[in-house]
């Protein structure tokens, strides 16, 4: 067990102190220091860790979580590492003289992101909206569409078939013309209250749900009422709906 | 608003960002696979995929759909069984059907009863292959190439009384031979022990004449068929056989003999690399055989790869006259003995018979037994 190390995060302080076995699998997690900088690890094969079985991975993965959770509380800043980083020895190089290598090669370029994450973290905010509810608010404020809707009731059956087909398309650019113009308006709105911002892919949810904007922000951690009372005013708007959440260690941002 | 750390409710948040961020390391140091963790994509995959669509119904109304219509299509998913047939073993699996041009492995359900072997296909409301149980003589697994590249896949091949052997592979084809053997055994049948399976492809052999047996035969063997009419002289594949009274040659297209030459007519046999054709084709070895017909000379050029010299091998001993003193070894017991008498007596220690003599035995014996009628 002693081949490589499993690498959770980088944090500031140069103790070389065990967190306990709150580790994938329960492995004892604890600290390899190199100056003031210090690795979180486990003791592990060197082989990364795979399984078949979903609620397995999804254990370990909670387990990844709360361990970088635990060395930030307990450090203050950490650089986090993806899932399953690993690090090797080599023939007549033990993990650690590679991993402590690797910290020296690094060293600045470590504390540089160590200094700009200091007291931060990072929030995921994601905005939805519910197409039937925009939709129908469009019907009534937009002129053209509330025209068209109007005239289609004088129509003769199959004329209406026809107006109809068009009033859905002329729906359908509109509701892209809001999309993007909340988007905007959402986005600059949620800037001014943090600190970095990265743009996340939209997902696919529920019928009645489309993502408009995926955000991770970046900023102080007592800084996330401002934000969240911001949140809320989206959260408020008709058929809009906000999900927070947070604090994270700044994954996005490292 | 607050932020919620809740885990359930932001596992595909977190997930987001555990696999797919975080400080990145110089790839010297650590291990990945490809630079991506396979893990991730996996769950990926089935988090924020199926279970997403699972959960908001999108897959329910698909699945629905599809299953109403299974429903609809089919009604019959079994076999018409025999009174007294009852049913011992499902599984998934395929026969080797092959026919002419046409060879493929037919799909279907397998029906293992306590009288048949049934494949089933259930679409088709189809019997593609069936055997009675008592017709089954022998059982034989082996790992074959799968047609997926790398892969194996296990065939059972299953020899009748006939002789015959049939290619079958099912999902767990293990078990279905246990379950096979299993049912033979309640019903009082065994099959023969460590049988041997030749190793060629199956066709079937009708062309024999009275008295005439089968002493060397092997894989595809290519033709140079001559010339005629307009058609230019052209490799054909098939199959090369060589008896006790002729050397055949057996097109695989037209499912018959195209050349036939009596062995005594053989004059002389040999192999020369040649190309196949003038175009940048390799050299192959090309077994030619000289026979003369009402005294002229004949050449039949043969080309098979690597069994070129086992044929050629295997002409020499009727060109030099030698068959009689050759030694075989019965293919049951092993025991070593003049190819002749094997051939034409059966082994003297274990009592097989080849399956002409048999043929021919039984033949007598119905003759024998309608006159005494």
């Amino acid at each position: 067990m002693n081949e490589a190390r499993y690498l959770y995060c980088i944090a500031e302080g140069n103790e070389k102190i065990t967190l306990g076995n709150i580790g994938i699998e329960d492995s004892e997690v604890y600290t390899i220091p190199y100056e003031d900088l210090c690795a979180v690890v486990h003791n592990c094969l060197s082989e990364p860790y795979k399984s078949e079985d979903n609620e397995v991975v999804k254990k370990w993965a909670m387990a990844h979580q709360k361990v970088i959770n635990t060395a930030w509380e307990r450090f203050g800043t950490v650089l986090p590492l993806g899932f399953d980083t690993i690090i090797k020895g080599e023939e007549g190089i033990t993990p650690d003289e590679n991993m402590k290598k690797w910290l020296k090669d690094d060293y600045e370029n470590l504390r540089q992101k160590l200094a700009k994450l200091k007291d931060r973290a990072e929030f995921g905010v994601q905005v939805f909206w519910d197409p039937k509810i925009i939709s129908e608010g469009l019907i009534e404020t937009n002129p053209e569409i509330k025209k068209l809707s109007e005239e289609i009731k004088s129509k003769s059956k199959g004329l209406a078939y026809m107006y109809k087909q068009k009033l859905e398309n002329l729906l359908k650019k509109e509701m892209e013309k809001e999309a993007d113009r909340c988007f905007k308006d959402f986005y600059e709105q949620i800037k001014r209250c943090v600190e970095e911002i990265k743009v996340e892919k939209t997902k696919k949810l529920e019928e009645d749900k489309q993502m408009l904007l995926n955000l991770s922000c970046l900023l102080f951690k007592e800084k996330s009422k401002i934000l969240g009372e911001e949140l809320e005013k989206i959260d408020h708007l008709k058929g809009f709906f906000v999900r927070f959440t947070g604090p994270w260690p700044p994954y996005s941002f490292v | 608003m607050e932020p919620t750390k809740d885990t359930h409710a932001t596992l595909v948040d977190l997930l987001d960002r555990i696999l797919d961020k975080g400080l990145v390391i110089n790839a010297d140091i650590i291990i990945s696979v490809a630079g991506i963790p396979l893990i991730g994509v996996n769950l990926r995959a089935a988090l924020a995929g199926m279970e997403t669509m699972l959960k908001y119904g999108v897959m329910q109304a698909w699945d629905e759909k599809s299953r109403a219509w299974e429903r609809e299509h089919r009604k019959k998913t079994l076999p018409s069984l025999v009174e007294g047939e009852e049913i011992a073993l499902k599984v998934f699996g395929s026969h080797y059907y092959s026919k002419g041009i046409y060879n493929a492995w037919k799909p279907g359900y397998f029906y293992l009863t306590n009288k048949r072997l049934i494949l089933y296909r259930q679409d088709f409301d189809e019997i593609t292959f069936q055997i009675p149980l008592e017709e089954i003589k022998a059982l034989v697994t082996r790992e074959e190439a799968h047609f997926v590249k790398g892969k194996k896949k296990q065939v059972l091949y299953l020899i009748d009384k006939q002789e015959r052997v049939h290619r079958l592979s099912a999902v767990e084809t293990n078990q279905l031979k246990d379950a096979i053997v299993q049912n033979l055994e309640t019903i009082g049948l065994s099959l023969e022990e460590s049988p041997v399976l030749l190793e060629f492809e199956e066709i079937p052999i009708d062309f024999l004449i009275e008295g005439e047996e089968v002493t060397h035969r092997g894989k595809k063997v290519w033709y140079l068929a001559p010339a005629s009419g307009i058609q230019q002289e052209t490799w054909r594949p098939g199959h090369l056989y060589l008896t006790n009274k002729r050397l055949c040659w057996w097109y695989d297209f037209e499912r018959k003999l195209v050349f036939e030459v009596p062995v005594d007519r053989i004059v002389s046999v040999n192999t020369e690399m040649r190309k196949t054709s003038g175009l940048d084709s390799k050299k192959e070895k090309m077994l030619d055989v000289v026979y003369s017909l009402n005294s002229a000379k004949t050449i039949a050029s043969f080309s098979g790869g690597g069994q070129i010299d086992e044929w050629q091998e295997a002409l020499n001993r009727i060109v030099s006259g030698k068959i009689s003193e050759e030694t075989e070894t019965c293919p049951q017991c092993g025991k070593p003995a003049p190819a002749k008498e094997l051939l034409e007596e059966g082994c003297s220690s274990c009592g097989w018979v080849s399956p002409g003599l048999k043929q021919k035995t039984e033949n007598r014996e119905q003759r024998t037994e309608k006159i005494t009628a």
